[in-house]
């Protein structure tokens, strides 16, 4: 693959990752949200296969199609699980609106590049020009988590804020040993199925996720 | 004696001759006497500035012993011709339109005396060229607006309530700049302009900064930039129109004037940050602005917040250049500068212009309710042309002025990418998302105000009763539509006074920013092209073929009139019309966790049904969010202290004689 | 300012004010087919144009000389900027006259004087959809300043011609980030700019969900012609700056005849293609609510905020 083509497709891919994660701010239905959400496990999953392909690396190759299988259809599937239980509305809702959540978003974008500036100015390649974008990524899954009121929204906040370490790992070190990325899938898997149950059950007993309305039980 | 200095004596002499005619003159002729000495004294001074703008003089002089402290130092450079230029193209026309105005309303001799000493000190104040003569001319010019604010303060409350803000926050202003001047003549051991440019070398960068900061916040107050602007929405308003004309047109700029003077002259320029606060200063106060004078229902109001909003676009001019010139961009700094000074021309013009119309329309209908006017276009003709072309001027739309300052300031803007400074690749974008908001919101605020008072049917019977507007005030308005359609299509012409009026400003840039063929103009050092006069061409040919090709065919058929559409209702009042309120209601709405309007609806049901309303009543007030959250709690920790210390003067003898014994025994023990 | 150039530009002019009712025509005429239904051939917008030209004139009796110059505003400024946009060739002699800026503001100007033109109806409906049209406007506004902005970055101006030959000699630079997301925040923009579905609908009946048409409402005989046409050129104006700016492809960057005729050919193939993606959005997409336009908006802003950033990082 020719220079030029391998940099275009990682800033496709890495741009994809990050259209999804303000789109999932975006949004308004819990159901596409979810599916934006497994777009950008694929995209994930992209990445990592254009960086492979590109240096050769069959190890990332399969990472990749890991990545893609449990980020793109395994833990999607689980949150729309989580969300077919209950008849909650299907409704995003939110303690700021839509677009001072985007502005927002915006704004942690440029803090990202901000704070990243040292470490991109070591190296020149287009993997680590990217890099910011990773952290713009995990730092919107934090502001999901923050500022959404649903608890399966929360989880898809963590959830990005996971995508995004990844996609920070994939362009700083340039391919992840198989091993650690097994590793790092079986704890998120781990966490994301307990999150599952433990959401499932608190709708059974309260009728609801809506963390304002949890908060009325303490004494 | 070259022709700056006659034209100095011809402005002190023809403001004399104003206040001795205020003084000594019976009303009607007072009047007519002061406004035409008045404009005598404005157009010296503009050939004062002219002769130093394009013909390259320079004027300083010494007026010894004029004060205890010192003489008065007069320096008249190409930075300060610019400011007063400004003013004399506002105060020429506002001068012959008050001759008009005041004879239907503010004639007493206090109010007739203090406006030629106004336009006097609000062109003197650039030409100070020491500490003293500047705070001389600063107070001078405080006094004369204040006496003018509360012209009318027998006929109303407000403008009572507006004359305590201005004084106290002028005082304050006064304050600041008066510590600003101290510490940098401290510092530099010189009290003159020169003896502290000179000196700049010493002040160390802690003391400049200080200075810096306490320059921004005294000429900020004028300049009415947030969060020190809440003067501006309740003085400009209650003053008569010629002064808010006057005031809003050319005085705010002062404070502009000062923060240049201060910081990239007499302190030559200072760190990135200077910059960056100064463009942040000017972006909040662009976006506060504008946002306010949406909402706003009262007209004057409404022009007032727009001066906020405007200045604001000024400070983030003065702010990016700046920012450039701190990170070696000297030539794009240049051109950031000359888009605002070009701004603070083409701003006073306008809304000298659209404070003139909203005069006429006050005199006309004895209000400033947008929601009570509507059709003057018919009534009064004249004004609503020359408000339509101040209108579009203020929403920045081709062919008019206020577009060519607006693209000028944008192309520094986007030119300033790629950079290596991380705060100008950060800032750039936010700053060109917020002026572009600030331009529709502008656009929007035009067309409610303009349509609101100006369009369809009258919405209350002063609005039917309303006629055009007497000779003199018809005059005052279209001269200044002349000067704003003249900055509009020859901005060309100031490309060379603008270079020489940026070359004083040495902290921030040097070069011609703009080069011209007298048509066309481009930018120095970036590849960017405009022709102002030949797109008000194009758009005028375009025009008229439009018309050339649809007026066979209008005059084959004939004019109707027929009542509007009413989805199949025959009647049409004027309570169907959208009021300004309703108009501005969508985007109030959009931006409603920012202007936090306060909304009271109470509906009144018929007594014998619930199901029947017999009336409902909307009230719909947005405060000043500035005031609200930061003024009226440091009021009121204010008026507590005062409370407090109420205590130590209780009017008992034994107290106040016991303060005198223990002074004493201080003093004794400490003079030992 | 030589003949040749002025040329081009008339001949701009006139070429896009003959195709934007034939393209109009093309939409309607997608959409009917896609709706099942047969739709009227292309010419029709055409045809009825030509029809309101000779019909009566009649209006309204509030109204004042606002009312009558406002279509010609309108109209003249649509003219002016149909023959600004490179649609031809970019050795057009107003290169120098306006940027891309210009462009903007000059619709902004069209804008406000159809707005006026409504709210000096004096009716409600009128007002509503001058109150509307502004908000939807103002709140625009920054996503085309910044997408602009983002193209100005690469190109290093903001002069139409130069960015046109600025991505003719990079094409690899056509499918950045920067280009990519500007395009789409530019689409989204033009959506909003020009009237159709999502954001309001063009061949709407009722009064309370009218933007565009409720503030003509009042306009007949040879007034609704010329309110016809310029929305009509403002849309075509719209998707051949798209088309241009990103997919400059055939563009002639001389005056030579030959080059003419095939910079003709190729921006009408962009311009139906472009024309038929819209209709097909106006087909499958519901108009969203007047409130939540802002959010569509903001979600451009931000992809128009993310293509400048990524044309300074990423570049």
């Amino acid at each position: 693959m020719k220079h030029t083509t391998f940099v275009q497709l990682l800033d496709l891919a890495v741009g994809a990752v990050l259209v999804t994660s303000f789109a999932a701010l975006w949004l308004r239905r819990l159901a596409t949200v979810t599916r934006v959400i497994a777009i950008q496990g694929f995209a994930l999953a992209g990445v990592a296969a254009v960086i492979g392909v590109y240096e050769h690396e069959t190890e990332l190759i399969a990472v990749s199609v890991m990545v893609a299988v449990l980020r793109g259809l395994v833990l999607p599937g689980l949150i729309n699980r989580t969300m077919r239980d209950g008849d909650e509305r299907r409704e995003v809702e939110s303690l700021i609106n839509i677009p001072a959540s985007l502005l927002a978003a915006a704004v942690l974008t440029l803090v990202a590049y901000t704070a990243t500036r040292s470490v991109v100015a070591l190296d020149d390649s287009a993997q680590v020009r990217a890099m910011p974008l990773g952290v713009a990524v995990g730092l919107i899954g934090i502001l999901l988590v923050v500022s959404r009121r649903k608890a399966v929204l929360q989880i898809i906040g963590v959830l990005m804020l996971d995508n995004g370490i990844a996609l920070v790992m994939f362009l700083g070190t340039s391919g992840v040993p198989l091993a650690i990325e097994l590793g790092v899938a079986s704890d998120v898997l781990l966490a994301m199925f307990i999150l599952q149950v433990l959401t499932s059950r608190i709708r059974t007993k309260f009728g609801g996720t809506d963390l304002d309305q949890l908060r009325e039980l303490r004494d | 004696m070259n022709t700056t200095e006659a034209a100095f004596i011809a402005m002190a002499v023809a403001a004399s001759a104003a206040v001795a005619a205020a003084i000594v003159l019976p009303a009607r002729s007072r009047v007519v006497w002061v406004g035409v000495f008045t404009a005598l004294s404005a157009t010296a001074g503009g050939v004062a500035s002219l002769a130093v703008l394009v013909g390259g003089d320079s004027f300083v002089t010494v007026i010894p012993d004029v004060f205890p402290l010192g003489g008065v130092r007069l320096e008249f450079d190409a930075l300060s011709a610019l400011f007063t230029f400004g003013t004399a193209l506002v105060a020429v026309p506002a001068a012959v339109y008050g001759i008009g105005y005041s004879g239907q309303g503010p004639s007493s001799r206090p109010a007739q005396a203090a406006w030629p000493v106004l336009v006097w000190s609000v062109m003197m104040v650039p030409a100070a060229g020491n500490a003293i003569g500047l705070i001389a001319l600063w107070e001078l010019m405080a006094l004369s607006s204040t006496v003018l604010v509360l012209a009318e303060h027998h006929h109303n409350a407000e403008a009572r309530r507006a004359g305590q803000w201005y004084v106290a926050m002028t005082h304050l202003s006064l304050l600041a700049i008066a510590l600003a001047l101290f510490i940098l003549v401290h510092q530099t051991g010189g009290e003159s302009f020169a003896a502290m440019r000179a000196g700049a070398a010493n002040v160390g960068p802690v003391a400049a900064s200080t200075v810096f900061l306490l320059a921004l916040v005294g000429f900020g107050v004028k300049a009415g930039v947030v969060p020190l602007h809440v003067w501006l929405p309740r003085a400009h308003p209650e003053a008569p129109s010629h002064v808010s004309a006057l005031m809003s047109g050319a005085m705010v700029k002062l404070g502009v004037y000062g923060l240049l003077r201060v910081g990239w002259d007499l302190l030559d320029g200072g760190p990135l940050w200077w910059g960056a606060v100064v463009l942040t200063v000017g972006l909040i106060s662009a976006m506060f602005g504008i946002l306010h004078a949406l909402v706003a229902s009262d007209l004057k109001r409404l022009l007032a917040y727009s001066t906020t909003e405007n200045v604001g676009l000024i400070f983030v001019g003065v702010g990016a250049a700046g920012m450039f010139a701190a990170s070696d961009n000297r030539p794009l700094a240049a051109v950031a500068l000359a888009a605002a000074l070009l701004h603070v021309l083409n701003h006073g013009a306008f809304k000298g212009l659209l404070f003139l119309g909203a005069g006429s329309v006050l005199t006309a209908t004895g209000t400033r309710n947008l929601d009570h006017m509507g059709g003057l276009g018919r009534r009064m003709p004249v004004t609503a042309a020359t408000f339509a072309i101040g209108g579009m001027a203020l929403a920045a739309l081709p062919p008019l002025n206020g577009f060519v300052s607006e693209w000028l300031l944008l192309q520094s803007l986007v030119h300033s990418l790629p950079s290596e400074a991380a705060s100008v690749a950060v800032a750039m974008p936010v700053a060109v998302a917020v002026v572009a908001l600030t331009g529709g919101l502008a656009a929007a605020a035009f067309v409610k105000a303009f349509g609101s008072a100006f369009l369809a049917m009258p919405r209350s019977a002063e609005a039917e009763a309303a006629h055009e507007s007497p000779f003199t005030m018809r005059t005052g308005m279209i001269a200044l539509a002349g000067v704003c359609i003249a900055l509009a299509l020859l901005p060309t012409l100031l490309a060379n006074p603008l270079e020489r009026a940026i070359a004083p400003a040495t902290g921030i840039a040097d070069g011609a920013p703009i080069s011209t063929n007298g048509v066309y103009v481009h930018l120095a050092g970036i590849q960017a092209g405009l022709s102002p006069l030949m797109l008000t061409l194009g758009l005028l040919i375009g025009v008229v073929a439009v018309f050339a090709v649809v007026r066979r065919s209008r005059a084959r058929s004939t004019v109707r009139d027929i009542p509007p559409w009413g989805c199949g209702r025959t009647l049409q009042t004027s309570r169907m019309e959208y009021t300004a309120t309703s108009f501005a209601e969508p985007l109030q709405r959009v931006f409603d966790d920012v202007l936090h309007p306060e909304i009271d609806v109470v509906v009144d049901h018929h007594t014998e049904s619930r199901h029947y309303v017999e009336s409902i009543r909307y009230h719909s007030e947005t405060r000043d969010g500035i005031e609200n959250r930061l003024y009226e709690p440091l009021l009121a920790v204010a008026r507590r202290w005062g409370d407090r210390a109420r205590s130590v003067q209780n009017g008992s003898i034994h107290r106040y004689l016991t303060y005198s014994l223990v002074v004493t025994v201080v003093v004794l023990l400490v003079s030992q | 300012m030589n003949p040749t150039g002025i040329a081009v530009a008339l001949l701009q002019a006139v070429f896009v004010i003959a195709c934007a009712p034939l393209l109009v025509g093309w939409t309607r005429l997608v959409r009917a087919r896609l709706e099942g239904r047969v739709g009227a051939p292309i010419r029709q917008p055409w045809r009825d144009l030509r029809k309101w030209f000779v019909k009566e004139r009649m209006v309204s009796e509030h109204t004042g000389w606002v009312f009558a110059l406002a279509p010609l505003v309108l109209t003249g400024s649509a003219v002016l900027v149909a023959a600004l946009v490179p649609s031809l060739s970019t050795s057009s002699a107003l290169d120098q006259v306006g940027d891309l800026f210009a462009v903007v503001y000059l619709l902004l100007l069209g804008t406000v004087a159809l707005s006026l033109a409504g709210l000096d109806a004096g009716t409600a409906f009128g007002g509503m959809g001058a109150s509307r049209e502004m908000t939807i406007t103002a709140i625009a506004e920054p996503t085309v300043l910044v997408a602009i902005f983002a193209l100005s970055v690469s190109a290093g101006s903001s002069n139409l011609g130069v960015i046109v030959a600025d991505t003719l000699s990079r094409p690899s630079a056509a499918a950045s980030p920067t280009n990519l997301l500007a395009l789409a925040a530019l689409a989204v923009v033009t959506v909003a700019e020009t009237g159709r579905i999502p954001v309001d609908n063009p061949s709407t009946h009722l009064e309370l969900t009218m933007i565009h048409e409720a503030m003509t409402l009042e306009f007949s005989g040879p007034d609704l012609a010329m309110i016809e046409l310029a929305a009509h050129v403002r849309l075509v104006v719209f998707l051949t700056l798209l088309a241009n700016l990103f997919v400059p492809w055939g563009i002639a960057t001389t005056a030579q005849p030959l080059h003419l005729l095939v910079a003709a050919g190729a921006v009408l193939v962009k311009l139906t293609v472009l024309a038929t993606i819209v209709a097909t959005v106006e087909v499958f997409l519901a108009k969203v609510r007047l409130f939540r336009v802002p959010e569509l908006l903001a979600a451009s802003f931000v992809l128009a905020f993310l293509a400048v950033t990524a044309s300074f990082f990423l570049a």
